[in-house]
């Protein structure tokens, strides 16, 4: 395969087409730059790269994929430095014989460019004279950055500085049966047609598709598993069993219903016009993709890797996670508590809800005092050092504002920010460390279920490679008494086939709704009371 | 051996490369020992950072000399 690769810093415009090659199919991609990064508007994209290594890359990506999809010909071009919205910053251009090697050629490169290749985007340039950090922030910032005034973000700014800050740890490969609930991190095509050759969807007879004899004799019997091949001739009939492949083109099978048997003749009772045949290719051609990147790996999508013939997807990895409970008036559930003491229920709850995340999860509480905090943490330090994600609950009481976020700095990790404006849940501390993040959730436990939903498994979403999920619409099927207020808030209710009911709830230390809820309505700020019938974003809970 | 950095782990070296010394033979583990008590706050990187030796991806098993350029590759965001 001939194949070209430049990377410049200058705008990429003559595409030129892929000369002197019998092509059947040229394959043209576009990456463009969007005006919208993490939900800001932007007006230019930086990129960096290592030259060389990436070339090299590109090159080695390109020939290993050639031995799976045999291609002619391959351009690729990538844009670094400053590139303009609406420009492009990547071009690809393959040509083969057949479309379905050059798309699935197209769409495997970019995959794994976007896994290998060392190029970077730096910075989002924001279409508002000041810059978007996109992952600059890391930790070389200064550790005291909680002198700076903080600022109160706003629901979608906070999940927009999340979304930037979080990336996909590094993919994995797992035998299948360990993959149920990961996310797929390769595009899987078919290595073969499906069905592999034409079959039989009847028990009956195969012959000619235009032969009218009036009887048949039978050469032979096929069976599901039978490999025959031979020519059939005028007269000549095939005993065939469903799922049996045929032994030519050019036939149909005639339904056993249908037939009069005599021996080793048949006769043809009824003639339909259906060929009662699946063909080779039917359901899907060799080099299709059958799941692409990204894909949530659920029982039937499982069902056709193994098909497929893939025994070890690449898969997002199991999350290391750390959780610390805070707060002296904190005991564990089987305690009856003294007078000022409450249960903990944020142990369980965490552990519930990361269930299907966390390969290992280690949870502990820890004195509500920052040097007691700091030796009780001690021996875990490399606990912390070798996970995903750090949770720490509760620890914003008053006088001891600002323990949680300490702690956090104390272990390395750069604020990104300590304030939402949203209720319940506005003290919601985010931090980062490398690829590490951390959380400060505010302890009550209908805070900790509403942070968990918008804040943290918008992380998880993003730590594991999957599509955040974002908020739905749907009509509330009652009224949603709120008081006007000034913060956006997120209001339980229970989701059913006549619409979103809203849950009664009055302070962010209720825990009755929590067993009902499985959504969470976003109420705008400054709205009253809102109507039955009115349509509303909501956020589904459910973690099944 | 001259080491380069890119991107996150640029901001966090405060410089795009480093030269430094080393006798004989060494793996990645111990280019990381090295490299994280020249620059400490590397340390955040090592797990999801991958090395280049000369332009390629190092494996678990590769060997550096001195002679040889290295890469720090944090995840990367191309396309």
């Amino acid at each position: 395969m001939k194949i070209e690769i430049q990377i410049t810093n200058q705008t990429i415009q003559s595409r030129g087409q892929l000369e002197n090659f019998p092509a059947g199919a040229i394959a043209e991609f576009s990456g463009v730059v969007r005006d919208l990064e993490n939900g800001g508007k932007i007006s230019a994209l930086e990129y960096e790269a290592y030259s060389p290594m990436a070339e090299n890359e590109m090159r080695c990506i390109l020939e290993s994929l050639a031995e799976k999809f045999p291609c002619l010909a391959a351009r690729v071009i990538h844009r670094i430095g400053v590139i303009p919205v609406g420009e492009t910053a990547i071009y690809v251009c393959i040509a083969a014989e057949h479309r379905g090697e050059a798309f699935a050629m197209l769409a495997e490169f970019m995959n794994r460019l976007k896994q290998d290749v060392p190029i970077w985007k730096r910075r989002a340039i924001s279409s508002v004279a000041a810059n978007v950090n996109l992952r600059t922030s890391g930790p070389s910032q200064p550790a005291d950055s909680h002198r700076r005034p903080q600022k109160v973000l706003s629901l979608d700014e906070a999940l927009a500085e999340i979304h930037s800050h979080c990336q996909p740890l590094p993919a994995v490969r797992v035998p299948l049966a360990e993959a149920l609930g990961r996310v797929l991190r390769e595009t899987v095509c078919a290595p073969e047609d499906l069905p592999p050759f034409d079959r039989s969807t009847r028990d009956g007879y195969a012959i000619l598709l235009n032969d009218e004899s009036e009887t048949f004799q039978i050469m032979d019997t096929l069976h599901a598993a039978d490999w025959k091949p031979r020519q059939l001739k005028p007269g000549e009939a095939v005993r065939v069993a469903t799922g049996a492949a045929l032994p030519c083109e050019n036939l149909r099978v005639v339904m056993q219903e249908n037939v009069e048997r005599n021996g080793d003749q048949i006769r043809i009772a009824r003639r339909e016009s259906a060929t009662n045949i699946s063909f080779r290719g039917e359901d899907l051609r060799a080099g299709k993709p059958l799941l692409h990147s990204g894909a949530k790996l659920g029982a039937g999508a499982l069902a056709l890797l193994a098909t497929a013939g893939n025994a070890n997807p690449l898969v997002s990895p199991r999350l290391r996670v750390v959780h610390f409970t805070t707060g002296d008036e904190i005991i564990p559930p089987e305690q009856t508590p003294k007078p000022g003491q409450v249960r903990d229920s944020n142990l369980i709850l965490i552990r519930s809800l990361l269930q299907k995340f966390s390969g290992n999860l280690e949870q502990s509480h820890l004195p509500e005092n920052f040097e007691l905090a700091k030796s009780a943490i001690g021996n875990r330090q490399s606990a912390i050092k070798h996970s995903d994600l750090l949770l720490v609950s509760g620890g914003a009481s008053v006088g001891e504002k600002d323990f949680t976020r300490q702690l956090l700095e104390w272990l390395g990790f750069e604020i990104v920010f300590s304030q939402v404006n949203v209720r319940p849940g506005r003290p919601l501390i985010f931090g980062v460390n490398g690829s590490r993040v951390a959380f400060g959730l505010p302890g009550n436990p209908l805070s900790h279920f509403v942070c968990f939903h918008l804040f943290v498994a918008a992380a998880l979403a993003k730590l594991v490679g999957e599509e955040p999920k974002g908020f739905l619409r749907a009509k509330l099927a009652a009224k949603l008494d709120g008081a006007l207020n000034t913060r956006e808030t997120l209001w339980p209710a229970r989701l059913d086939s006549a619409g979103l009911h809203p849950l009664a709830w009055a302070s962010s230390g209720n825990v009755t709704c929590l067993p009902e809820t499985n959504a969470l309505i976003r109420v705008p700020a400054n709205r009253g009371p809102m109507e039955t019938g009115e349509e509303v974003n909501f956020l589904p809970t459910t973690t099944e | 051996m001259r080491i380069l950095f890119f991107a996150q782990a640029r901001d966090a070296a405060g410089t795009p490369e480093l030269d430094i010394k080393i006798s004989g033979s060494v793996g990645i583990e111990e280019i990381w020992d090295g490299l994280v008590a020249e620059k400490p706050k590397l340390a955040a990187f090592r797990k999801t950072t991958r090395l280049a030796r000369n332009g390629e991806y190092a494996e678990a098993q590769t060997k550096f000399t001195d002679a040889d350029e290295v890469a720090l590759i944090p995840p990367v965001s191309g396309g």
